[in-house]
């Protein structure tokens, strides 16, 4: 978690915390953001993401711990000194200023001069592709190029640091899966860390280096993006992150790394994590692409019998749902392409004894 | 259509023009003994661009409409700014109480502030209990008479900027800070642009009726504070020319619209974010 070389991370939050009243908006965050990541904090609604973005910003002074940025204490600094971009999920676009005004305006406020506030603008309306739109006036621009322009007003001035605040929630879906990929690019071409909040799992997943699952305050998890995806810390991240069907039994045998779990009168065996004993209560879970549905019963690992209710489309992919005897779904994911079994058929959901997590309840 | 517009049309042309044009027409009429003649000429305009007097009640009125009008806007902005920033639940109660002397009418409003600065009133009986002479600067003067008019209409000026405030994107500021705008540059930058259609409406509402304001004056001004208004408002009474005091009313309607006219150029429609306040 911690950066290996010797520069001071880009930014660092030691014990931050935000209080309002009785609510733990943010409690006691430990973080640390190297010069090349792009890292987004990703949780539910009310996590405290938007306020951790303010105490980075300067907009809100934590309760209690420090914000560092590039080695330096900026936890009293006014948000106007700390030189750090922000871009907000409704744009804020200064209604009254040109789409060129808007984008130079962090240059003006730093009293950069003309020339070089010109070399720049060019320099972010050809990053943010904005040719031709300088003098219009944001309420005559579509939502993603009023979000582009946004960018720009951010990017323009070089900040030691990016933080975005779901930026493309107000955007469609087609959109926003091109900006997800565009926003990614500037942040490697430019090598300034990228702060991203999201509640949307599949950007978080699509853009970052690192991401942080947020809950009530704390991160439940953090790490690298494969791991969190593969690898959940907690059922919640588990529940949080990919699509996975949960299933909720009783540990019987406990071995050392295996377990054998009782669900709904079936046998599962499934991986053993530390701290599990038998008796135990366990909540699995597997995600749908783990899980395969096959015309006849599979020689090994788990299986359950079931009849496949309906198939999904998903594109590219398709979700299989199987229903079992006692009504309980199991859902898989597969290629949507070689569809090996029909709708109302008997098939077999199957997944191997060492795929997916368990977790105590 | 055209029939929904009619009754419309006709209240406008009723109660608006008509005694507008009524007072165009007189001012080139002629009065003799309280009677209205209709042979038209120029004399009423003749004497009012020539008597010094006019010209010194019109200036004297301007400024003091200029002096009322700067005074209110500095007043009006921070107490429109607080409650519309800090006021919450109570913001409209607050707008309301500021409003509330108007409920009494104009004129037991400026007898009050008489009561207040006059040579038996609150402020020089207070003085006196403490053996300090009265404050001559209070008891008619222009002064007085300034004081009264702030008094009157700052209430407009300070529900003008509260509605435009209360519409005013607080955000844009916090945005503004974040790319490098310290608070006052904030203010310079976004918030007065984006409030100044409403800072300009509520400067209408006090520069014009002050300019045209007569019974003020006359009571708190003194002798030295004889203002357009009230001269033509003599015209009408105690003298009977109206020929001359609808010519004093057509230079004061003339002057007004010049003033609205040269705000209005300051207003650009675009620049003044108008039409995209819908992004919040
Ligand atoms: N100014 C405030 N006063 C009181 N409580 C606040 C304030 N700002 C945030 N909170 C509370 O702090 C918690 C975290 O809010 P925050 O806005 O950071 O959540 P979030 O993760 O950004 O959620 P969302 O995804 O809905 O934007 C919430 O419970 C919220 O009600
Ligand atoms: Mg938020």
């Amino acid at each position: 978690m911690t950066k290996a070389d010797d520069r001071p991370a880009s930014l660092s939050l030691q014990s931050v915390s935000k209080h309002f009243g009785p609510v733990k908006a943010v409690d006691g965050i430990d973080l640390d953001i190297g010069q090349d990541e792009f890292f987004s904090l990703l949780g539910p609604s009310g996590s405290g993401k938007t306020t951790m973005l303010r105490i980075i910003a300067g907009l809100e002074r934590p309760t209690a711990g420090r914000v560092l940025v590039r080695g330096q204490d900026v936890t009293a600094m006014p948000p106007y000194k700390r030189r750090i971009g922000m871009v907000f999920q409704n744009f804020l676009l200064f209604p009254h200023k040109t789409v060129a005004e808007n984008i130079v305006f962090p240059l003006r406020m730093q009293n950069v001069g003309r020339a070089e506030r010109g070399e720049r603008l060019v320099w972010a309306m050809k990053l943010l592709r904005l040719d031709g739109l300088a003098e219009r006036y944001p309420n005559e621009l579509s939502g993603g190029q009023q979000q582009r322009v946004s960018l720009a007003r951010g990017l323009i001035s070089r900040p030691a640091l990016l933080l975005l605040d779901e930026p493309l929630a107000n955007l469609d879906r087609e959109l926003r899966a091109e900006m997800e990929v565009e926003i990614r690019r500037y942040q490697k071409e430019l090598n300034i860390p990228f702060v991203y909040v999201t509640h949307n799992q599949e950007e978080a997943l699509t853009m970052s280096d690192r991401i942080a699952v947020m809950r009530n305050g704390v991160f439940e998890q953090i790490g690298p993006r494969n791991d969190v995806y593969r690898k959940p810390a907690t059922a919640f991240v588990a529940a949080f992150v990919g699509q996975s069907n949960q299933l909720t039994g009783r540990a019987e045998m406990v071995g050392p790394d295996s377990l054998t779990m009782t669900w709904r009168g079936h046998r599962l065996h499934l991986p053993h994590p530390d701290g599990i004993a038998a008796g135990d209560e366990v909540r699995f879970f597997i995600k749908y692409e783990d899980v395969e549905v096959t015309p006849e019963r599979p020689a090994q690992g788990n299986h359950l019998g079931g009849r496949l209710r309906d198939i999904i489309f998903k594109g590219q992919t398709a979700n299989y749902i199987v229903s079992l005897a006692d009504g309980s779904e199991i859902i898989a994911s597969a290629s949507s392409r070689d569809q090996k079994v029909a709708i109302g058929a008997a098939v077999s959901v199957t997944w191997p004894a060492t795929a997916g997590m368990c977790f105590k309840s | 259509m055209l029939l929904l517009a009619g009754p419309g049309v006709l209240f406008i042309l009723v109660t608006l023009l008509l005694p507008l044009l009524a007072i165009f027409m007189f001012s080139f009429w002629r009065t003799a003994s309280y009677e209205l003649y209709p042979d038209w000429n120029l004399d009423n305009y003749h004497v009012l661009f020539t008597e010094a007097a006019y010209r010194t009640f019109l200036l004297r009125s301007a400024l003091s409409a200029v002096v009322t009008s700067l005074l209110c806007l500095l007043y009006a902005w921070p107490v429109a700014y607080f409650i519309a920033r800090h006021g919450g639940r109570y913001r409209l109660l607050l707008v309301l109480l500021l409003a509330a002397p108007f409920f009494t009418g104009v004129i037991l409003r400026i007898a009050a502030l008489q009561g207040i600065f006059g040579p038996g009133g609150l402020i020089n009986m207070a003085l006196g209990i403490f053996g300090m002479p009265p404050i001559a600067a209070l008891m008619y003067t222009p002064l007085a008479a300034t004081i009264g008019h702030v008094y009157l209409f700052v209430p407009f000026m300070v529900t003008a900027i509260y509605l435009s405030l209360v519409n005013f994107n607080f955000d844009l500021l916090e945005t503004a800070k974040i790319n490098g705008a310290g608070p006052w540059r904030a203010f310079v930058e976004v918030t007065w642009p984006l409030n100044w259609i409403g800072t300009a409406i509520g400067l209408a509402l006090v520069f014009i009726p002050c300019l045209a304001s007569a019974v003020t004056p006359r009571f708190l001004g003194g002798p030295s504070a004889t203002s357009f208004g009230m001269s033509l408002g003599q015209q009408f009474g105690e003298t009977g020319t109206w020929a001359l005091g609808s010519a004093m009313g057509v230079v004061l309607f003339a002057f007004s619209l010049l003033v609205l006219a040269v705000m209005g150029f300051t207003v650009n429609l675009k620049r003044s974010g108008f039409t995209g306040m819908g992004a919040r």
